[in-house]
């Protein structure tokens, strides 16, 4: 029996040309009973590797091919736990060295890493191919002592491959002559790098990726033949027993097929024994984890729950002895240390997702909603059934704060033992088409035009395939090359490209996480990451926890400073007011631009239905309008029984509490779980066990299988034909995509706190979204233009005022935002940050003034300035406009000779350099002199001036949208903010139209869409005919008729969301 | 001074109705780029009424009804241009070759031939008329001014001195061209037109806008004159022959190229430059192919030649029209146009005359004129692409190779290299392979026909197997032997070594060389 032992996946970036899952269901189809996976440089593709072959029965020996720097490539395998430390480590010790994508192992450190490792001599790139090349038999000869002398005789193979190539057959003579000589076992492999003979056009693809040329001129780098694919054992067998000449050279050869099995059968290896361990807490007083754990836990409670919540006290004891049972004190207990340094250096910080079902997290402070007191399920964090780590999200301010709580951990745990985790990039549309065309020498416009083409809603329809994209593109698949490149496109689709981080995760070890993931750098500087993704990481019992960086986190918290500061007052977001009338008044009219969560288009379509009344209706707000309630048909019952129009009924009566506060219909992730707790007898474990099988690796057997338990579950309790059938369905169809209640509670939490922020804290809360773009649905002139229509004053742009980010001023009027520098374009932020600084010290007397003391500001720089009004003010009280500024800029910044270095500086006594011969602008250049260099305006809106004209021709001002019939026929005008077209609206288009008075919601059907392409795609200003939909008070206009609508040059900027 | 701008509104297009004036009464538009991706890169008006647009695909371009579609065609453009610069030196001998569209004369001093200046600017119309093309004139004793207003305003223009300004105030400040950067400091200081760019004072612009911004300033005030940069002969020399009827035998075709020939030394030697190389481009007669309506298959084929070009390049200029002829005459012997010749376009590029003297060491090498007649002799028997020096393509695939040009090294003879002690094994190429029969038992070769020999295979070694060019419909797969072959006794080599191919497509065998 033959057995593949040397094989490359795709995760040998831009080389092998097959996943793993393809490698190993190809090997399970030849009827090998195992296979080694020799990635370069890397174990990649290990984990996806080792649970295909878990999952299909086949042994997945693990290995690596490791670049030396004495030339070639060192083919290692794993033949023990001790084996695959070392390989980790020495991988690691190789990266991270060196550059990301770089690294070569010294030969000395073969020796210091040999123990459980196997060496062999390798193909093309290998070491004794590489000797032979370089020094012939003698050097061959040498380098192979060298190995039996570094890994032992036993330990190094010499390895034979056969590709039909005569060059390849000339070095096997020699090697095997070697192996003979120095009485060295051979080894056949077939050094496989595509599943198929057809994959090795990707392989070849990828060769002109990775050296940068096109098939035209890779000549000699492409591959010989397509012999570099999985063979079956007969076909190898056959290879090493021909009867033609080489029967008699190699007659004794089977033994190369018959030493695979047997090395094969060395390699004891299994990825399943990690030798992972999550990292001890260090407690003080040489407490036991468990006991620091409870007494941490009984403070919070006290806190959180007062003396005498007997039910909290209990929940939270039954959390801890499952915690207890599951030995995960420390993993709480490590988390609860990231939060206390987060809260000790004033970083905002809350756990989301399922650890919000958690009394043990919500006491130790990690989560802000009570589990308690919301009735949530504890199982759907944590089962003893289950076997798995918890996962705990913590959500923190983007940018600078988040990333001195990554530092904390790297800190704590060491380099070597805590570590981002991998982000795998793969292939997408885009990418494949725009680096096969190039390879295949498509001219780049082609290339342009089918990247635009290539889908990016996030809904497509049937019609819109590759093919259709191709034809758009002009491009005939029937051609030769064109149909190879479609073919190639398709096939490339989902293979990895390279290694990124991922945004957020860490992986923490007690001792050394390099042996067991390898680690290298990533690009941003004193970052690691381990090679493997987030989910590889989990479904290797790695624990990680999410350090998730949310724009809101960073918002909450800058205007609890700018409060702070302006207004003087503290602001505790765990003890805001629970039911304020004026938040739950803005939820109720969809009033709620630049609220977390709740200022999407389909949200803001929902509110006036859904009229939220408490906190709790919020969570379901939050929850509603997700894929899970919209396909599972949950949206419309829940707002008709809400609404009284339909009858409040549950599946069963049993299920009653279940559904109640959800008024019958299942919304949350937990209720299905309870469901099936409750209808069939489940355990918290099996429930979660049940939404696993339904979720996103669902398999056919494995629901049948749950079904059936389902069913049985619910026969014994009496739940039988319609009523079981309807839970069933309930059940499955929703748990693909429910959404947890536990998270849906958490996200209301903030979204609370951005809509009381906004109600009663207008300029903080504005000036801190401004301050965190991009971030949220809408761009900041729509932020902007819904702030003035609530009052809201705003400051420009001015050397002389505003700081690098936004600000609040003291006014006659209350506070007001001034706009600060980081709006300028294309000024950079060290020059805004030096001109504040220089400002700091003495105000400037005028342009020139600036540019002396600021002399890094450049001339674009300069000119941007002044274009958008930052300079108007610089001279006092002179009148200066943007043009003046304008034209003193030219000269101010045109570089001066020695001889006029000490003239005066103008704006002082005896300049009169400063009159300008300019017009100075008028309202439409300024507006588009605005737009051009901010994105924002805070005059009028652009839609203004045309309102007369607007009303002659009988278009309706958003505003009075709301006064008309449901089924009016209406014109309405204005700047598109927002397209979207959701996965779940069958193609349907939706847009928001901004106006002077406020936003008209935009209804387009597929088939208008079709026509319109382009019109709606392009064009930023719409004029729209159609019929006014106005239902429970939520107003949109259903298209029959799309213009574009010529405005000046403006240009507003739309958020396209796909 | 006086002077006269001509300008050719939308050349690309008028370029081309020259040759096709139907067009002129027709929606049409000019597509460039390569097949699939053409554009539009220019339209007449009744094109643009309909909606067509720059940028445009033609397959959008092909939606507006009635729009003639053609291809923009540089050569047209070049001989538009030639012909514009002709009809300017028709009336002046002071012309200045300012752009493919636009020329500049001096008009001074001819009143005495043509009268007034309106009159000499209605001659320079009518003659650009003539040759097919619409033009506007512009005559001020300004030439910048002239330029600028040739190119804004349609038909004849005639400026007063001293009233330049006036024709120039209105017109937008793009109209001088001014670089990206100066157009964009314009457009933000609202300077939008000559005038206000006119009324901005000379110091402080100069100080802020640099001498480009003065330039432009004085351009738009009307008082930028200069002295014309009167063009030169071009650096190549072209010259055209159209048949009235195609000829289809070498005879009379080497009389007109003879004719041709001396036409063109005579110009260069006129220079004191001799010929380095000539170009022939013959175009074909087409009557057979326009009649065969292509069929489906045949449409992705390569289509028949339409034209049919020959070059030659001296190792050493000469202006001996009688060589160069027998060289030519050699060249089409060796490789006929293959159909009747329609037009012939003849361009020589000049090169300075060499004389080179011999080292007294270096070993005598031949006559360079004397070497090419007699390559050009051996091309005429052997095939231009059977001569020349062979050098190996970069390519997995067996025996690829092209044909260098042949040239005798410079340098003297290598260094003498010490022999390889390695036995080195002759690999003898059959160029074509040649056919073989071959009879395989368990995947490996047995027997062997080779021209008309059966033998039997001794040793076999195999396959080497390549492939590739999977991206091009020629690709090729390819399992190659070496076979030792005993061939029967009597025969002319009893026993020999081969290379026998199978081509895996074609599905035949072949023997490809044999080692020695």
């Amino acid at each position: 029996m033959y057995v593949e032992l040397h094989a490359r996946s795709a995760f040998s970036f831009l080389e092998g040309a097959s996943s793993p899952e393809a490698l190993v269901h190809a090997c399970a189809a030849h009827g090998m009973p195992s296979m080694a996976l020799l990635d370069r440089d890397g174990l990649y593709g290990a984990p996806r590797f080792y649970l295909a072959a878990r999952k299909v029965g086949l042994q997945a020996h693990i290995g690596a091919e490791l670049s030396c720097t004495a030339g070639g490539r060192y083919p290692l395998l794993v033949t023990s736990a001790a084996g695959y430390h070392n390989l980790c480590r020495l991988i690691t010790r190789m990266k991270l060295r060196a550059k990301k994508g770089q690294g070569a192992v010294e030969p000395v450190e073969f020796e210091e890493f040999k123990n459980g490792l196997v060496c062999l001599t390798g193909g093309a790139e290998g070491p004794l191919a590489h000797a032979l090349r370089a020094g012939g038999t003698g050097r061959a000869s040498r380098c192979l002592e060298e190995l039996c002398r570094t890994f032992g005789k036993e330990n190094v193979y010499v390895e034979l491959q056969r590709h039909f190539s005569i060059e390849e057959e000339r070095r096997n003579q020699a090697a095997i002559g070697l192996a003979r000589t120095l009485g060295i076992s051979v080894l056949a492999t077939n050094g496989v790098c595509h599943v198929a003979p057809g994959d090795r056009e990707i392989s070849d693809v990828f060769t002109c990726i990775r050296e940068h040329r096109v098939l035209l001129n890779a000549g000699r780098l492409l591959s010989l033949n397509a012999e570099r694919h999985l063979k079956s054992p007969a076909q190898m067998a056959a290879l090493f027993a021909t009867p033609a000449q080489m029967a008699a050279l190699f007659a004794d050869l089977p033994e190369a097929i018959r030493n695979t099995e047997e090395l094969a059968s060395r390699l004891k290896f299994n990825l399943k024994d990690l030798g992972y361990q999550f990292p001890v807490y260090p407690t003080p007083n040489q407490e036991s984890q468990m006991t620091f754990l409870r007494k941490r836990t009984s403070e919070g409670v006290l806190c959180r729950y007062g003396a005498n919540d007997r039910r909290a006290a209990q929940q939270v004891e039954r959390e801890l002895s499952v915690i207890e049972k599951l030995d995960l004190a420390g993993y709480f207990l490590i988390v609860w240390d990231i939060v206390r340094f987060c809260r000790e250096k004033n970083i905002l910080v809350q756990g989301r997702g399922s650890a919000a079902n958690s009394a043990v997290c919500y006491s130790l402070g990690i989560t802000a909603v009570d589990p308690v007191g919301m009735n949530l399920l504890f199982e759907r964090f944590l089962s003893e059934e289950r076997g798995e780590w918890p996962d705990i999200d913590l959500d923190l301010p983007s940018g600078d704060q988040r990333e001195r709580a990554i530092q904390y951990v790297y800190e704590r745990y060491g380099k070597l033992g805590a570590a981002m985790t991998a982000n795998v990039i793969t292939y997408r549309g885009k990418s494949a088409a725009r680096e096969v065309g190039r390879v295949l020498s498509l001219d780049s416009e082609t290339l342009d035009r089918l990247a635009h083409l290539v889908s990016a809603w996030e809904y497509t329809d049937s019609k819109d395939t590759l093919a259709r994209q191709f034809q758009d593109a002009g491009l005939d698949v029937e051609q030769h090359r064109i149909g190879k490149f479609f073919a190639l496109c398709q096939k490339i689709q989902d293979l990895p490209r390279h290694l990124g981080q991922h945004s957020g995760g860490m992986v923490v070890c007690q001792g050394q996480l390099d042996s067991v993931v390898p680690l290298e750098p990533a690009t941003m500087p004193g970052r690691v990451v381990v090679q493997w993704d987030k989910e590889d990481c989990a479904d290797m019992g790695i624990v990680k926890v999410d350090l998730l960086g949310l724009g809101m986190m960073a918002v909450l918290e800058d205007s609890l400073q700018l409060i702070r500061r302006h207004r003087n007052e503290e602001i505790d977001l765990g003890h805001l007011p629970e039911d304020d009338p004026a938040v739950y008044a803005a939820l109720q009219k969809a009033d709620t631009i630049g609220m977390f969560q709740v200022e999407s288009r389909a949200q803001m379509s929902c509110l006036p239905r859904l009229s939220p009344k408490c906190f709790y209706d919020i969570v379901v707000q939050v929850a509603i309008i997700r894929p899970g309630p919209i396909v599972g048909k949950m949206v419309h019952p829940y707002l008709n029984r809400r609404l009284g129009r339909e009858p409040v009924e549950s599946l069963h009566p049993l299920l009653e509490s279940t559904l109640s506060r959800t008024l019958g219909v299942p919304l949350f992730q937990e209720q299905l779980l309870r469901m099936a707790m409750i209808a069939a007898g489940f355990t918290g474990g099996e429930a979660e066990e049940l939404r696993r099988a339904f979720g996103f690796k669902r398999s056919e057997a494995r629901m049948k299988e749950v079904e059936i338990k389902l069913r049985r579950g619910m026969d014994a309790k009496g739940i039988t034909g319609a009523t079981q059938d309807r839970i069933i369905q309930a059940i499955t169809s929703f748990a693909l995509y429910g959404f947890p209640e536990s998270h849906a509670a958490s996200f209301a939490l903030i979204a609370y706190a951005s809509a009381y922020l906004k109600c009663h804290y207008l300029a903080a809360f504005t000036a801190a979204m401004l301050n965190n773009q991009p971030m949220g649905f809408y761009q900041p002139v729509t932020l902007i233009k819904d702030a003035q229509r609530h009052g809201l004053r705003f400051r420009p742009i001015d050397v002389t005022r505003s700081a690098f980010e936004c600000t609040l001023e003291e006014s006659p009027h209350g506070l007001l935002v001034r706009i600060g520098l980081c709006y300028v374009k294309s000024l950079r932020k060290e020059t805004a940050l030096r001109i504040a600084e220089c400002r700091a010290a003495a105000p400037f007397l005028s342009i020139e003034d600036l540019q002396q003391r600021v002399p890094q500001i450049q001339k674009d720089e300069f000119r941007a300035l002044a274009s958008v009004g930052a300079l108007n003010f610089i001279s006092g009280d002179a009148d200066v406009h943007r043009r003046t500024a304008l034209w003193q800029v030219e000269s101010a910044s045109r570089p001066t000779g020695p001889l006029f270095k000490s003239r005066p500086l103008r704006g002082e006594a005896g300049d009169s350099g400063s009159h300008s011969p300019l017009e100075p602008m008028n309202r439409d250049e300024r507006l588009e002199a605005d737009f051009r260099g901010t994105g924002l305006t805070l005059g009028k809106h652009p839609m203004a001036q045309h309102r007369a004209r607007l009303d002659r021709e009988g278009v309706v001002p958003a505003s009075r949208l709301g006064g008309l019939r449901d089924g009016t026929f209406v014109s309405v005008a204005g700047s598109v903010i927002v397209r979207q077209r959701p996965g779940t609206a069958k193609g349907f288009v939706f847009l928001s139209l901004e106006d002077e008075t406020g936003i008209a919601n935009i209804i387009i059907a597929p088939p208008l869409f079709e026509r319109e392409h382009t019109t709606v795609v392009h064009s930023s200003f719409l004029r729209i005919t159609g019929t006014l939909q106005n239902q429970d008070g939520v107003i949109s206009v259903k298209a029959g008729k799309i213009d574009p609508f010529t405005l000046e040059q403006t240009e507003m900027i739309s958020h396209d969301f796909h | 001074m006086a002077f006269a701008a001509i300008f050719v509104p939308n050349f690309i297009f008028q370029s081309i109705a020259r040759s096709e004036p139907e067009l002129r009464i027709q929606p049409v538009a000019i597509i460039e780029g390569s097949p699939p991706t053409y554009q539009v890169t220019a339209y007449n008006r009744l094109a643009q009424i309909l909606g067509v647009n720059s940028g445009m695909t033609k397959a959008s371009a092909e939606q507006f009804a009635g729009v003639q579609i053609r291809h923009r065609s540089s050569a047209q453009e070049n001989i538009a241009h030639m012909a514009l610069l002709d009809a300017a030196w028709s009336v002046s001998s002071r012309v200045e070759d300012a752009a493919p569209d636009t020329l500049l004369t001096d008009i001074d001093g001819l009143a005495r031939l043509y009268g007034s200046e309106e009159e000499i600017a209605r001659r320079l119309l009518s003659r650009v008329s003539e040759l097919g093309m619409d033009a506007n004139v512009a005559v001020s004793a300004n030439v910048e001014t002239a330029r600028i207003l040739a190119r804004a305003v349609s038909g004849l223009t005639i400026v007063s001195p001293g009233q330049e300004w006036r024709f120039l105030e209105t017109l937008p400040v793009a109209m001088l061209a001014p670089s990206p950067q100066l157009a964009e400091i314009f457009q933000r200081w609202g300077v939008t037109n000559c005038k206000s760019l006119a009324s901005l004072p000379v110091l402080a612009l100069s100080e802020r806008a640099g001498q480009e911004g003065v330039r432009l300033r004085t351009l738009a005030s009307g008082r930028g004159n200069r002295p014309l940069l009167i063009a030169q002969p071009a650096d190549s020399f072209l010259e055209f022959f159209e048949l009235d009827d195609a000829i289809d035998n070498l005879e009379p075709l080497s009389f007109l190229l003879g004719r041709l020939l001396q036409q063109l030394c005579a110009r260069v030697s006129a220079r004191a430059l001799s010929v380095g190389r000539v170009q022939v481009d013959f175009a074909l007669e087409e009557a057979f192919e326009s009649t065969i309506v292509p069929s489906r298959e045949s449409r992705g084929a390569r289509p028949s030649p339409k034209t049919f070009s020959c070059t030659l390049q001296l190792p050493v200029a000469s202006s001996d029209a009688t060589l160069l002829l027998k060289l030519l005459r050699l060249r089409l012997q060796s490789r006929p146009p293959g159909a009747p010749v329609r037009k012939i376009s003849m361009r020589a590029e000049p090169a300075r005359s060499r004389a080179v003297q011999s080292g007294l060491f270096a070993p005598v090498s031949p006559d360079p004129q004397k070497l090419e007649l007699t390559l050009a002799r051996i091309a005429a028997v052997v095939g231009q692409s059977n001569l020349g020096s062979p050098q190996l393509l970069d390519t997995q695939r067996p025996d690829a190779f092209h044909m260098g040009k042949f040239s005798v090294a410079v340098s003297a003879s290598p260094p003498l290299q010490e022999a390889s002690r390695a036995t080195q094994t002759a690999f003898r190429v059959f160029r074509p392979p040649l056919p073989a029969w071959v009879q395989v038992q368990r995947n490996v070769p047995v027997r062997v026909a080779l021209q008309g020999t059966l033998g039997t295979v001794v040793h076999a070694s195999g396959p080497w197997r390549t492939s590739g060019d999977w991206w091009e419909e020629r690709s090729w797969q390819e399992d190659a032997w070496d076979l030792e072959i005993q061939f029967p006794v009597g025969s002319e080599t009893p026993q020999a070594l081969y290379r026998i191919c199978y081509d895996l497509l074609l599905e035949k065998w072949w023997a490809r060389g044999v080692y020695d």
